[in-house]
């Protein structure tokens, strides 16, 4: 909320007008100010004047020709404003007098005659928006037509500052003028003005009646009559205009005024336009009402009304009916002030989706006790501003609350704060914020009627701790009883670490896509990450659905890249995806993806290498062997959005843990990437699961025996058949196995392709001799060859 | 007496020749003349039968002598010789060092994931436990047993972003703070609790240099029977002097969260003027009825920190949007 220091004076005489010291007392009371702004007024040579005599213009139609009295001389001045006549006290500039803008003011001749200064409006001195005439001071400024030639600033508050404070929502009570400077007179232990409001007045000429007490536990309704509807007084518009609101008429102005000052919102219909009889009701099923905004809304049974006799005349709390509104000709209002119950004030205005800045303030709970003083208030205001006498009152009050009570032990206090203080210190720490405090352990505290944020001991300590200052309360440095990381902490670590070494850059991709994200990835229609859980109030459209694949994020972070030209692209991600589930909420796994595009550039020493589906198997391995995964297969798969001929599943235990591989060229394209795109997404959990300890294992100090097979096997024959049956037949003699070449053409035949293996054997516990090998070779022969139906070539 | 004359012609000549020969393989050539098959040397030995035995034998002792005396000024030669054409061809081995040498690239760790860790680290190092929750979250946990009244501003839908999943519009929810996970735990854990909670969160934002509805939050929480205050004061502290650098000030002041009670902020005195850096408390006694610890018998402290904030504070970051940005020559700067 925003307010001026000259206002926050009017109920405190604060030791120190630095603003960034009020500044930081807020804060140590817990009221952020966003920022506060000096009201920087330029009017060197501007002084209050009474114009003596207003003449017309022998060659103008459109200016008068005025004589000014300015104090110490009489100026003569030309004005092309009418709204004044000779008597009007106004600001004069006098030749010589610099506005806002640098601009100078001289004496110059208009149609022959010399002008000597300038009449100002309130727009030309920068003080509010009227432009339509000159700024006539009698009314707002009564004390004016005393101070001829004195300056016009002394007018205004001097060297003002508006100050912009974030009130948090468990302090309604601090959302006024009032209420700031009540937490001040505390922080500072300094007087309060009080509010002194005590008007009387018969009964209204409207009866009240409250139909639904849990709603509405007090309506008090005061009339005002023979009032004038107008402009308000620059004084109530300046500080409107600086709290950021804009000034509509003198109705509407006190209303908003008294808010911004006391905190209590307060609604005005016209008395004339209103039945004589006031129900606080609940809206009937299909019943409607038009708003001040001209929306014509339709309520709930749930929705609390204010009506007469014959319709709503408002929606409790939230915003006032059209029908009732006060206007140009009205000559008397009846002001609302009530307490309306903040859970239905939210209920209505959510299901409305109308939210004003009274509900927000009734959301949050206002003070009961204060309706009647809140109506006064703009009561008391319009007599001054509209010319308007205080008329009878309603004030309904079925049920006054019981106010709460709290006991507050000083052991409580060390408790929860680690500071001993004595009771006589805990309760004026506790009666400067206003609350009543008996007794000395427990402290008997009788919590005010505007703090619905206090109920408990512990509400109690937050106000003592923050008046006592957090910056006295010492720390101590504690130790909990956790013991240490944790595996699957570790684990992750471990495994981004592989992904790291092997190049790959880390990515926080957002955990939404759009729904189009996935059409782009020609998805199979049995494929679980085609429907995405919907966000049901996304921004944008590009995070309108749950990410159900890490790969959208990646690929268009690949895409991103490689727009900027950047070589060699290696990206991956560690985030969960969301699919639906069983449970009370989605399955929400983790997952690992990445993606490469590009490759590694030339160099001096040797040609670059465009990457290819062979690294994300290769990285694949890397994973596996670094995270000390077993039994897991690749086997090759056609699935999109991969490449058919170039992508494998990841199989562990016969489950599918992921998919690595390169990516379609056509979705490749889609996203605009050229060339080869690899890629890869697997689960998390099977990757970081807690592996058993390690054994260790000496190496053989015999020497090896190292020769190569090259069978002959049909085409379509994987290579890790091959590998799969030589480990098979190995008998934990075979240290290695690589294969060295693949061959495919002449000599051999049409649908058949060589590959070659180079095997090193050894033994743990002697040398091999050539008759031991022969035994073992023959083995993996006869192994390839009947698991395989390949055909050994001969020793290469 | 020609064979003497022979040999000290020979004597005196040779090392003069031996010295002069500039490679290896003239020397070799030359040793054959000098001390080989072909030298007076040889021819010498050859000629011993043939002179008579009183004789034969001093003159055997000078011819030995003289090829000793020459095979070693050989010898000697030989290994300067071997040595300049060693020194020379690792001359011609010689490389431009400057040329880029064959680094095995290397990747990054993003630089929110690292302050995570870090921010984990410290918290670790002082007994918390790690742990981790749901990011798609039920509303009851992220809002109602965290004691956020019904009409918190924060549960509107302009604020968080909820999921057409379940049968309640606003059942489930992508959890607003890390915090949801404080009562998850308590309820699965007897006290005394020390947990660190690392991870995202989500938020109603448009993306800005300071908003995105995506975002990293550690969430820290401590419960036992005599939890103060000063504890959390002492805790935040360390952590401010361990991750900001031990000449940081703090602050506390008051603020309002409403899971705890009293609720603070902690600035810090960073680039020149104050900042916010985490938000704070002592867990309200209404969140602990919710999750069924006795708030008699325990006390605790709570709080927060956005850990895309620290890594801007930390690393002179103005715009968060940089941190969700996928440039590798960003992520190349996370070493």
């Amino acid at each position: 909320m925003k307010f001026t220091l000259d206002w926050l004076g009017e109920f405190i005489d604060l030791p120190t007008t630095d603003p960034d010291e009020i500044a930081e007392a807020l804060e140590s009371l817990g009221h952020e100010v966003e920022s506060w702004e000096r009201i920087n007024h330029r009017f060197d040579g501007v002084v209050i004047g009474r114009v003596l005599e207003v003449g017309a213009h022998p060659n103008a139609d459109k200016v008068r020709v005025t004589k000014v009295d300015v104090g110490d001389e009489v100026l003569d001045i030309i004005c092309g404003a009418w709204n004044f006549e000779a008597g009007a006290v106004v600001p004069v500039a006098k030749p010589g007098a610099v506005l806002q803008g640098d601009f100078e003011i001289s004496q110059r001749k208009i149609r022959g005659i010399t002008s000597n200064g300038m009449i100002c409006s309130e727009s030309e001195l920068e003080v509010g928006e009227d432009e339509a005439g000159i700024m006539v001071l009698d009314a707002d400024y009564p004390d004016a037509s005393g101070r001829l030639g004195e300056d016009f600033a002394t007018l205004l508050p001097e060297n003002d500052v508006v100050f912009d404070v974030t009130i948090t929502p468990n302090r309604p009570d601090c959302m006024s003028v009032y209420g700031l400077a009540r937490e001040l007179a505390a922080f500072y232990e300094i007087p309060l003005e009080p509010v002194g409001l005590e008007i009387d007045g018969g009964a209204a000429s409207t009866s009240v009646t409250i139909e639904d007490t849990t709603a509405c536990s007090r309506f008090v309704g005061r009339e005002v009559t023979g009032l004038t509807v107008g402009p308000s007084p620059h004084r109530i518009r300046a500080r409107l205009v600086a709290a950021g609101v804009r000034p509509i008429n003198n109705v509407v102005d006190a209303s908003n005024y008294a808010m911004i000052e006391f905190g209590h919102p307060t609604h005005a219909f016209d008395v004339d336009r209103l039945g004589k009889t006031v129900v606080v009701r609940r809206a009937a099923d299909g019943e409607t009402i038009t708003t001040l905004d001209e929306v014509e809304r339709a309520l709930l049974p749930t929705d609390i009304v204010v009506a007469d006799a014959e319709r709503p005349v408002a929606i409790a709390g939230v915003m006032g009916g059209a029908d009732t509104e006060v206007t140009d000709d009205t000559t008397g209002v009846f002001i609302e002030a009530a307490y309306w119950d903040p859970a239905s004030t939210l209920l209505t205005s959510k299901h409305l989706g109308l939210r004003s800045e009274a509900s927000a303030r009734f959301e949050r709970g206002m003070d009961p006790e204060f309706c009647r003083r809140a109506a006064d208030r703009v009561a008391q205001i319009l007599v001054e501003t509209a010319g308007g006498t205080v008329a009878g009152v309603a004030d309904e009050y079925p049920a006054p609350p019981d106010p709460v009570v709290i006991d507050l032990f000083m052991s409580e206090i060390t408790r929860l704060l680690g500071i001993e203080l004595d009771p006589a210190e805990a309760r004026s720490l506790l009666e400067r914020l206003g609350f009543l405090v008996e007794g000395s352990d427990p402290l008997v505290v009788t919590v005010p009627s505007r703090r619905p944020d206090v109920h408990r001991p512990a509400d109690l300590i937050e106000e003592i701790a923050r008046l006592h200052g957090f910056e006295n309360i010492p720390a101590r440095l504690r130790f909990g009883t956790g013991v240490g990381l944790g595996h699957r902490e570790s684990r992750i670590r471990a495994l981004r670490s592989v992904l790291v070494g092997a190049g790959y850059h880390e990515i926080l991709g957002f955990s939404f896509i759009g729904s189009s994200d996935l059409d782009a990835l020609q998805l199979a229609d049995d494929d679980p990450a085609r429907v995405g859980i919907r966000v049901a109030n996304p921004l944008r459209d590009e995070e309108g659905v749950m990410r159900t694949t890490l790969l959208p994020g990646l690929l268009k972070a690949a895409s991103a890249n490689v727009a900027k030209r950047v070589e060699d692209v290696r990206l991956f991600e560690i985030g969960k995806v969301f699919l639906p589930g069983d449970g009370e909420l989605p399955d929400q796994p983790d997952r690992l993806g990445f993606i490469a595009a590009g490759g590694s550039p030339a160099r001096w020493d040797g040609p670059g290498r465009p990457s290819d589906v062979f690294d994300a198997t290769g990285l694949w391995d890397r994973i596996a062997e670094s995270m000390r995964l077993e039994n897991v297969t690749v086997a090759a798969t056609q699935r999109p959005p991969f490449h058919p001929g170039r992508a494998a599943e990841i199989r562990r235990e016969g489950d599918v843990i992921g998919h690595v591989g390169e990516i379609h060229p056509s979705v490749a394209a889609t996203h605009g990437l050229e060339g080869r795109v690899i890629a890869g997404e697997l689960s998390l959990a099977p990757l970081i699961e807690e592996r058993a300890t390690w054994q260790f294992s000496p190496p053989s100090s015999y020497p090896p025996q190292v020769f190569d097979l090259a069978f002959e096997v049909e085409s379509h024959v994987p290579a890790g058949a091959i590998l799969a049956a030589i480990d098979d037949a190995s008998e934990g003699l075979v240290e290695g196995r690589r294969v060295f070449d693949v061959y495919e053409g002449d000599p051999i035949p049409e649908g058949r392709k060589s590959i070659a293996v180079n095997l090193t054997v050894r033994a743990p516990d002697r040398t091999l001799s050539d008759d031991d090998v022969a035994p073992i070779r023959r083995a993996i022969v006869d192994a390839v060859e009947t698991k395989t139906g390949a055909t050994l070539r001969g020793v290469v | 007496m020609e064979v003497k004359e022979t040999l000290a012609r020979l004597r005196t000549e040779a090392p003069a020749k031996i010295a002069a020969v500039e490679s290896i393989e003239e020397l070799d050539e030359l040793a054959l003349q000098v001390v080989g098959r072909n030298s007076p040397i040889a021819a010498g030995r050859r000629s011993l039968g043939q002179i008579p035995p009183e004789e034969r034998r001093d003159l055997g002792r000078a011819i030995n002598d003289v090829a000793k005396e020459l095979e070693a000024i050989i010898e000697a030669r030989r290994a300067e010789l071997a040595s300049v054409e060693a020194a020379a061809a690792l001359a011609d081995d010689a490389v431009d060092i400057t040329l880029p040498g064959r680094v095995p690239r290397r990747g990054t760790t993003h630089l929110v994931q690292q302050v995570m860790d870090e921010v984990v680290d410290i918290f670790v190092a002082m007994g918390y436990t790690v742990a981790t929750g749901p990011e798609a979250e039920t509303e009851f946990y992220n809002f109602t047993a965290l004691n956020f009244p019904p009409a918190h501003p924060t549960r509107l839908e302009s604020d968080t972003l909820y999921l057409e999943y379940g049968d309640d519009p606003e059942g489930v929810l992508l959890r607003t703070h890390t915090s949801p996970m404080q009562a998850r735990y308590m309820e699965q854990h007897e006290p005394p609790v020390y947990l660190v909670v690392p991870g995202r969160v989500f938020r109603r934002d448009q993306v800005d240099a300071t908003h995105s509805p995506v975002f990293h939050q550690i969430e820290g929480l401590a419960v036992d029977t005599d939890v103060t205050f000063g504890d959390l004061k002492g805790a935040l502290d360390h952590f401010a002097r361990e991750f900001l650098g031990t000449g940081i000030e703090t602050k506390f002041i008051p603020h309002h969260f409403p899971f705890t009670e009293p609720s603070a902020e902690m600035h810090v005195y960073a680039n020149g003027r104050w900042m916010e850096l985490l938000g704070c408390g002592m867990v309200n006694p209404a969140v602990f009825e919710a999750v069924g610890y006795d708030p008699d018998a325990v006390t605790g402290f709570a709080f927060g920190m956005g850990a895309d904030r620290l890594a801007m504070v930390r690393h002179g970051i103005t715009d968060l949007r940089h941190l969700f940005d996928p440039d590798q020559r960003i992520l190349e700067q996370y070493r």
